[in-house]
């Protein structure tokens, strides 16, 4: 219990540090969350005009496919303002950075995550929001649901956060300054998972459900929440969750002992 | 190209392939997101044409959009980015060569390293759904032609954003947003063809149309040889005319450069 509060205090002062970082630079800063925002105000904009010519697309209305881009925009905003620090994983493993992290008194896995925060998770948070409450209205999902969808957002940030990580510590092996396991794992997510998972083969669907669990950040919720899964799929995003931390934990662990600093 | 620039587009090359099990995995690996946008239009087009685009002729589209966005958000903007960022800036002023044309150099050898990624994707697709055959010999020609003008089209694009590090301190916001308006208004997203009116015409007042809609359209016949023609020297007018922005825009920025402590 210690050891969590310690790392707890550890994760808060790196955060506060970098949001004083931040501040020097107000510019950044705007620049960062109005991008965030353009891009999920894009996301919108591809599926008002795509709905404009296909009313359903694999019985799926636009309400519920905003509910779906909402959930998405929540967790990669969840995960730009709470690990973003992990995408600098590459560089750290090449430059030797992580020497710093293994000799001070602190998880090394909680100081690279906290090492910054991506201020566009600001309006991608924001905008994935109104998003979610639209489709929600327009879907005329009951309010009985509100707590299921708390959930499910704590969830979808939870795996976010682990898949991208664990994907961000591939790079103790395949060396590289880019963490592209992590680009593509996003780019993939942000493809397949914007749509019905009904419109690709079975060994897509699969993979995204019982292999990289994506489907469980928006696919899965906005299923339950709309009544076309049963409510049993409830327990599904929490188990996801504890499986994509607990690999990113895995991952990281095993790169620690494989990591041999730089030069060699 | 002179040796000088040779030299930077070979050092640059041979930098981007630096770390070859990150370099082979994005070219075995890089278009698995190509065959995911087939997947998704395969069934929005299962019950028939969208906006003038059947199954055959959107296979065309996005492996045309594919390969233009390939090159450009590939290209290695963040070593530009990199330089102005930490005050490398600073020393390139100090040597006999053009800072733009050099980073040009730059941008060519880093196509090398990207180019393969692309293709192997565009075999992969072939493979896996078809190319559809140009609706012309000439209209195939007169696609290369605008695929080749794509590369300065790209260059002048990414060269623009990474000028605007000169007034942040990060360049990754400048890569969202740019990626942003470059994926929608180049109808990478959803054709420009579905958009309503309004949408049409801002798009068709950028740039960004050049990268994916003009190639393709001239490779599916949507626009006659005269109509090719048109948005062909429109391309090339665009490539010029962010070239010399960019010109105009360094004069300026270049006075924003302070060196640590100074």
């Amino acid at each position: 219990m210690t050891a969590i509060a310690h790392a707890g205090g550890v994760y808060r002062r790196s955060i506060v540090a970098q949001l004083r970082a931040i501040v020097e630079y107000p510019a950044d800063f705007w620049i960062m969350a109005a991008s965030g925002a353009f891009w999920q105000i894009l996301q919108f904009a591809f599926l008002s005009v795509l709905f404009s010519q296909v009313p359903v697309l694999a019985g799926w209305a636009f309400p519920e496919m905003l509910m779906l881009a909402g959930f998405l925009g929540l967790a990669a905003g969840a995960n730009a303002l709470l690990s973003d620090g992990a995408w600098s994983t590459g560089s750290m493993v090449i430059k030797g950075d992580m020497d710093y992290r293994i000799t001070r008194p602190a998880p090394v896995l909680i100081q690279v995550a906290s090492a910054h925060i991506g201020m566009q998770g600001v309006g991608e948070f924001a905008l994935g929001t109104a998003m979610l409450v639209y489709g929600w209205i327009a879907a005329g999902v009951s309010p009985a649901f509100i707590p299921a969808a708390v959930l499910f957002v704590a969830c979808a940030a939870a795996i976010n956060l682990g898949l991208v990580t664990a994907a961000c510590g591939a790079n103790f092996w395949i060396k590289g300054t880019g963490s592209y396991i992590a680009f593509l794992l996003v780019d993939l997510q942000g493809k397949t998972m914007s749509m019905p998972l009904k419109i690709f083969p079975f060994g897509v669907k699969a993979f995204v459900t019982f292999v990289v669990p994506l489907a469980f950040v928006n696919f899965v919720p906005v299923e339950v929440l709309t009544g076309r899964a049963s409510t049993w799929w409830i327990v599904g995003p929490p188990l996801a969750a504890v499986f994509s931390i607990g690999l990113a934990a895995l991952v990281y662990r095993a790169g620690l002992r494989a990591y041999d600093s730089a030069g060699h | 190209m002179n040796r000088v620039d040779l030299a930077l587009a070979r050092v640059t090359f041979l930098r981007r392939i630096a770390y070859r099990g990150n370099w082979i995995f994005t070219v075995v690996i890089g278009g698995a997101g190509l065959l995911a946008s087939l997947a998704l239009w395969e069934s929005l087009l299962a019950d028939g044409a969208v906006g003038g685009y059947d199954w055959y002729a959107m296979r065309g589209y996005l492996i045309i959009g594919y390969f233009s966005m390939t090159v450009t958000v590939g290209s290695g903007d963040w070593l530009i980015a990199q330089r102005i960022l930490d005050g490398l800036v600073a020393v390139d002023l100090t040597k006999p060569v053009d800072f733009q044309r050099a980073r040009a150099a730059e941008f060519i050898g880093g196509l090398f390293a990207t180019l393969p990624g692309a293709l192997f994707a565009i075999g992969a697709a072939a493979l896996i759904a078809g190319i559809p055959a140009p609706a012309s010999p000439l209209a195939g020609a007169l696609t290369l032609v605008s695929i080749a003008l794509v590369f300065p089209l790209s260059f002048g694009v990414i060269y623009l954003g990474t000028l605007a590090c000169f007034w942040t301190r990060r360049f990754l916001g400048i890569v969202w947003a740019r990626d942003s308006v470059l994926m929608f208004f180049s109808g990478m997203l959803v054709p420009v063809a579905l958009f309503p009116d309004w949408l049409k015409v801002i798009a068709w007042a950028l740039p960004f149309v050049h990268f994916t809609t003009t190639p393709a359209s001239i490779y599916l016949g949507r626009v006659s040889e005269l109509g090719a023609l048109g948005l062909l020297a429109a391309e090339a007018a665009w490539a010029i005319a962010l070239w010399w922005l960019a010109r105009l825009i360094w004069n300026h920025a270049v006075k924003k450069v302070t060196i640590h402590g100074g």
